[in-house]
Formats: C-alpha cells, sequence, structure tokens
C-alpha cells in the first residue's frame, strides 16, 4: 500500500549532503559525455555499416575513447550515487569526492589527448603487449600518455573507496558488521545496516581490490615502453587486466543498483530492508565478483582447466542473486503497491529490468562450448550494452530525474514520458542486434565489415540513433532543472 | 549451434519481461498482498529451480571436458602463428573427417584465431597469445575453404586479417 504523504514530504536531496554540487556536477557530465560517446557509438555502426567513410585509424581511435569514456561514465556516475546516500548513513568529508573528480577529469583529459592528439588506439583494455607494438602508429609517448589517464583515474576512485570505507569502519566498527554478517551468521538484529552500507561494504572490497591489480599491470606496461627488458608474463597481465576490468565494470552496476535501493520504497511506501537473503547475496556477490573473471579467458586453453571451469560456474551464480534477490524483491515491492509512476520510478523499474535481462546473454556465453563460437563476435557488445545501456545508466538519469523532481508529484507525460520510451526501445534494439551480429558470427572490433553484415550495422545504427534522441531529451531535462536550481 | 543459442537466450529474455510486465499491469493499491511466507516459498522455488538448473546446464556442458586434445591415433597437428597482421599456418590443407589439433600462438600481440566455415560462421576459436601456444582440437566434416578471422583487437589492420 502506497503512503501518499511519504512520498509528497520525502525531500530529494537535503542541501547538506557533503560534496552536493560535486555530485551533480559528475552526473551532468556523466550524462553529456555519455551521449557524446554514443554519438560515437553511432558512428561506428554507421560506418561498420558502408554507409560513412571512415579511416580505420580514426576508427579505432573512436572506439578506444568509446570504451574508456563508456567505462569511465559509468564508474562515475554509479560513485556518484554511492556518495550521495551512503552519506545519509555515514559521516563523509566532501573534499575527498572532489579529489576523485578532479582526478577523474585529469585522467580524462590525459587520455582524450594521448588518442585525439597522440593517436593512441590500443583498446580501453591495453591488452599487454598492444600498447607498446602499434605497429608504427601511435608514439611511446600516446601509450604512456593512456596509461597514466587510467593511473589518475584509478588513483581518484581508490581514494573514494578509502574515504567510504574509512566512514564505514568509523560508523560500524568494522567491514563484516557493515556486511551484515551478524545477521547472517547469528541472526543478531543489533544495529543491522542498511542495504546502502551492505552493498557500499561489498563494492569496496571487490572495486578497492580490483583497482590495486589493475594499478599493478597499468604500471609494469607502463615502465615496459620504455625498458622492452622490463616484461610481464603475457598471461598473467592477461589475468590481471580482465581481473581489474571485470570488477572495475561490475561495481558501476552494484554501486548505481543502491538508487533502486532508496529510491523505489518512496514510491511504493515498501522500504527495502536488510534481510538475511539480502546480506547473504551480498556476500555471495562480493565472492563471485572476485572470482569469476575468468570467463574472459575461456578461450586460452593454457589456462588451468578448473579455473576455466569456475569462470563458466560462477557466471551463472553470479545472476542469481540479481535475479532472485534484486529482481524478485522489487517485483514483489511493486505488486499491489499503489506505486505512482514519473520519470525517476519508471527509469528505476526499467533498469531492473535491463541488467535482468542482459545477464542472460552474459551466462550463455560463459558456457565454454558456447564461448567457442561467441566469444569477440557482437555477442560481447550485445550483452554490456544491455547491462550498460538499460541497466546501469538507466539507473543513473532515474536518479537524475529523482534528484531534479519537483516537490508535486509530476506523472509521466509529454517529452519525459517519449524520452523514456526512445531511450529504452531504441536501448533494446541497439542490444538485440548485436546479439544477432553475435549470432551471425560478426567479429567485434572491426572497423571494415563485410557487405553480408551491413542489414545488422544499419538496423543497430538506426536503434542507436532512437536511444540517443532518448538520452538527449533525459540529459536536457536535468540540465534544465539543474540550472534553474542553481540560479534559484 | 548460434541460432540456437540466439533463440534460447531471446526466449529467456521474453520470460524476464513477461514477468516485469505482469508485475507492471497488477501495481494498483490494494490490501491484499502475498503473505511474506508465500513470497519467500516463491524465492525459494525460483533460486532451487535455477541451481538445479544451473547443475544441468553445468554437467551437460563440461563433460566431457571441451578442452581435452588427447591424440587420437590419426590426428592432424597444425601449427598457427599470428602477427601483426597475417598467420603462418602449416600445413594449409587438411583432411576432413580425421581430428586435426590446432597450436596456436603469436609472436607479438594477442591475436584471436577463429575458424568460419564457407558460409561465413564460425565454427571455433582459441586466443594467440606470445609466449603461449593454446591447443585445440576439431574434425572437420565438410571439404571447403576454410577462413581464418582475427578475433582479438590487435591494432590498426586488425580487420583485414584475415
Amino acid at each position: 500500500m502506497v503512503n501518499a504523504s511519504y512520498v509528497a514530504n520525502r525531500p530529494t536531496a537535503t542541501g547538506k549532503e557533503p560534496a552536493l554540487l560535486a555530485i551533480k556536477l559528475s552526473m551532468g557530465l556523466g550524462g553529456v559525455v555519455l551521449v557524446l560517446l554514443m554519438v560515437f557509438g553511432l558512428c561506428m555502426r554507421i560506418a561498420q555499416g558502408g554507409l560513412l567513410s571512415m579511416e580505420p585509424t580514426l576508427f579505432y581511435e573512436i572506439m578506444t575513447a568509446h570504451g574508456a569514456g563508456m567505462v569511465g561514465t559509468a564508474a562515475l556516475t554509479g560513485a556518484g550515487i554511492m556518495w550521495f546516500f551512503l552519506s545519509r548513513h555515514v559521516q563523509l568529508t566532501g573534499a575527498v569526492y572532489w579529489l576523485t573528480l578532479t582526478l577523474f577529469l585529469l585522467g580524462v583529459a590525459l587520455i582524450l589527448g594521448a588518442i585525439f592528439v597522440g593517436g593512441f588506439a590500443g583498446a580501453w583494455t591495453f591488452l599487454y603487449p598492444l600498447p607498446a607494438h602499434s605497429g608504427g602508429v601511435w608514439e611511446t609517448g600516446a601509450a604512456a600518455l593512456f596509461l597514466l589517464g587510467l593511473i589518475s583515474v584509478g588513483v581518484g576512485f581508490l581514494l573514494f573507496y578509502l574515504e567510504t570505507g574509512r566512514a564505514i569502519i568509523e560508523r560500524y566498527g568494522n567491514l563484516s558488521r557493515a556486511l551484515a554478517w551478524p545477521l547472517l551468521f547469528s541472526g543478531s538484529q543489533d544495529d543491522v545496516p542498511p542495504p546502502t552500507v551492505v552493498a557500499s561494504a561489498a563494492v569496496i572490497i571487490f572495486n578497492g581490490s580490483g583497482i590495486v591489480v589493475g594499478a599493478a599491470v597499468l604500471v609494469i606496461s607502463l615502465i615496459n615502453l620504455y625498458a622492452p627488458g622490463f616484461a610481464i608474463d603475457p598471461l598473467l597481465a592477461k589475468n590481471m587486466i580482465y581481473f581489474f576490468g571485470h570488477v572495475f565494470i561490475n561495481a558501476t552496476i552494484y554501486m548505481a543498483v543502491i538508487a533502486v535501493y532508496e529510491i523505489i520504497p518512496e514510491y511504493t511506501g515498501r522500504p527495502w530492508k536488510t534481510s538475511r537473503i539480502f546480506a547473504a547475496a551480498w556476500s555471495a556477490i562480493l565472492l563471485m565478483v572476485l572470482a569469476v573473471y575468468p570467463h574472459h579467458l575461456l578461450q586460452d586453453t593454457v589456462m588451468p582447466g578448473w579455473a576455466l571451469a569456475i569462470g563458466q560456474i560462477i557466471s551463472y551464480a553470479a545472476g542469481l542473486p540479481v535475479i532472485v534477490v534484486t529482481a524478485f524483491s522489487l517485483l514483489v515491492y511493486l505488486t499491489r503497491s499503489g506505486i505512482r509512476w514519473d520519470l525517476a520510478s519508471a527509469l528505476l523499474v526499467a533498469s531492473v529490468f535491463g541488467w535482468s535481462a542482459g545477464v542472460i546473454p552474459a551466462i550463455v556465453d560463459a558456457i565454454i562450448t558456447v564461448n567457442r563460437v561467441m566469444h569477440n563476435t557482437l555477442w560481447v557488445p550485445g550483452h554490456f550494452h544491455f547491462y550498460l545501456l538499460l541497466g546501469e545508466m538507466a539507473m543513473v538519469f532515474g536518479f537524475m530525474a529523482w534528484l531534479t523532481r519537483g516537490s508535486i508529484r509530476e506523472g509521466l507525460s509529454g517529452a519525459s514520458y517519449w524520452g523514456l520510451v526512445a531511450y529504452l526501445v531504441g536501448g533494446v534494439g541497439v542490444s538485440v542486434i548485436f546479439l544477432i551480429g553475435g549470432a551471425m558470427s560478426v567479429p567485434r572490433r572491426w572497423a571494415v565489415h563485410l557487405p553480408q553484415w551491413f542489414i545488422q550495422d544499419q538496423m543497430g545504427a538506426a536503434f542507436a540513433l532512437i536511444s540517443i534522441v532518448g538520452a538527449l531529451v533525459l540529459l536536457v531535462r536535468y540540465l534544465v532543472r539543474v540550472a534553474v536550481t542553481v540560479r534559484a | 549451434m548460434q541460432p540456437y543459442v540466439l533463440t534460447v537466450s531471446l526466449a529467456l529474455m521474453i520470460v524476464v519481461t513477461a514477468a516485469f510486465w505482469w508485475v507492471l499491469r497488477h501495481t494498483a493499491a490494494d490490501a491484499q498482498v502475498a503473505s511474506s511466507g508465500q513470497v519467500e516459498r516463491y524465492r525459494s522455488g525460483l533460486f532451487w529451480g535455477l541451481v538445479v538448473l544451473g547443475i544441468v546446464v553445468a554437467v551437460a556442458t563440461l563433460r566431457p571436458w571441451p578442452y581435452d586434445v588427447s591424440s587420437a591415433d590419426d590426428s592432424v597437428t597444425v601449427t598457427a602463428t599470428g602477427s601483426q597482421w597475417s598467420w603462418e599456418i602449416a600445413p594449409q590443407e587438411l583432411p576432413a573427417g580425421r581430428p586435426i589439433v590446432f597450436k596456436v600462438t603469436s609472436s607479438d600481440v594477442n591475436h584471436g584465431f577463429g575458424v568460419y566455415d564457407p558460409d561465413g560462421t564460425m565454427m571455433f576459436q582459441t586466443q594467440a597469445m606470445p609466449g603461449y601456444v593454446n591447443q585445440v582440437r576439431y574434425t572437420f566434416t565438410k571439404p571447403g575453404r576454410y577462413q581464418i578471422l582475427c578475433m582479438e583487437y590487435c591494432g590498426l589492420v586488425h580487420h583485414d586479417m584475415i
């Protein structure tokens, strides 16, 4: 049953959140960059579809910027959501968020310089030893600049996790209590942390670990550029890079889902509580996010067989908390709740749908026998576009809509409605066409496509355009409302 | 295999869509809601159902081990080395109907060794990594001209590494 006064009276931002301005700035920046990167993606699909002549050099530069930019945008916006809601439960130091944002922007500047001035086009995954082997296309300095940019971004986020971890430990004593282990293992109801704290504690542990490993392989790659004798085993480097990359991109949605936990109850009047099942799910997520990365190496048969089997099995298991806990709980909370729909609530519900549906092609691709014919085809971007466009970024847009919603219930109509529809329809279309491309055996990351692949490229481009229009509407709505607030 | 994989995946995604759609049709406020015990029974059923499904899928797809390359008496060995941006493969002509063991490596960066049939469908792939030799076994059932496409981004001529 919905509690109407609860909806009407609950403030969004109180103005007392540490670094609220920086969070609003992060969201606006994230939205602007997202739309720009979507345009990059559209250009790539049009070029692949034979409708636009683009030099492969430029294509791969754009591809590198698209990948690095999307991962960074998802991380920044996810971190903004986590910071905003965590500050309701623990004492955070606003200056640290500003420092994270500053290092992020410095990193972005270095990365953009490396790509569009230095010509670096080694993909965001910087798979060792590719940065040092450009085939005469980019200079060592450009590769170094790119790696330094990633290091700057990584250091910023490491500070973010150290600060949020410090604040949680200060409030709850240790991270195990923040993970609700006393509730999980002994049923203790004493000072049970809210879902936001549980999720934050898990993300701090696994993404803190991921960033440290990522920093190590980045520094090794950086030194290797200037001292080729200082080499690392390529298989070890591959493991480190995919561990870092997998954990880092997963962390984005595990941070952003906090918006669902905190905002949806305002619309349903049913609080999202930390139960034993919830605590068990997040402890499982913590372990599985750390252990699942070998599914990126299923085509490296020199890997130990047990590691590849674990990669397959845990990929499946990692979908269970998403479907059985987050999606199932959301559907229970929604059923007969009397929820009032507005842009924020619609986007947040859609985001959990996008996440739940998006894990399916990921799980399927992690089956070794399937991976053998689907790995590194367009199936892979099909999965992660579902996950990012319809999951993580829908959560972000939902948070942005909630942050700027009026004090009176607005409903869902007009430009907001059509913007939402365009974003979702376009996003589903982009993702499903990628999956179809994967089933057609179209390789990913190819600047030039064969004529028999054009039709799916062109259809993908059409849906990308629809999705961009939708994203633009959602972004402009946010920017206008923030500007009005600032002026007021 | 690919059309089957696509169909199953889309079917499962439609099931998820249907679950959300059903709930969205039943959000009107109503005092009659399921008891928490009922909800947890549904959740438990969903969880154990998915666990059983996962075990069945894991056993069915991991046994026999997909990467078993134990050599048969009549197997043929092929060595393939990727380098920016070409393949060196020997021998290039292979018999149909006999197991082929591919030993794949790289002289510079990571490449992907994707084998496509004459219709443009990928049959299998493995990674080509400097310093390591990945092995994969495959038996071609139909004679024809098969192509190797690079499946791992390896630099600016990646798309021409056919």
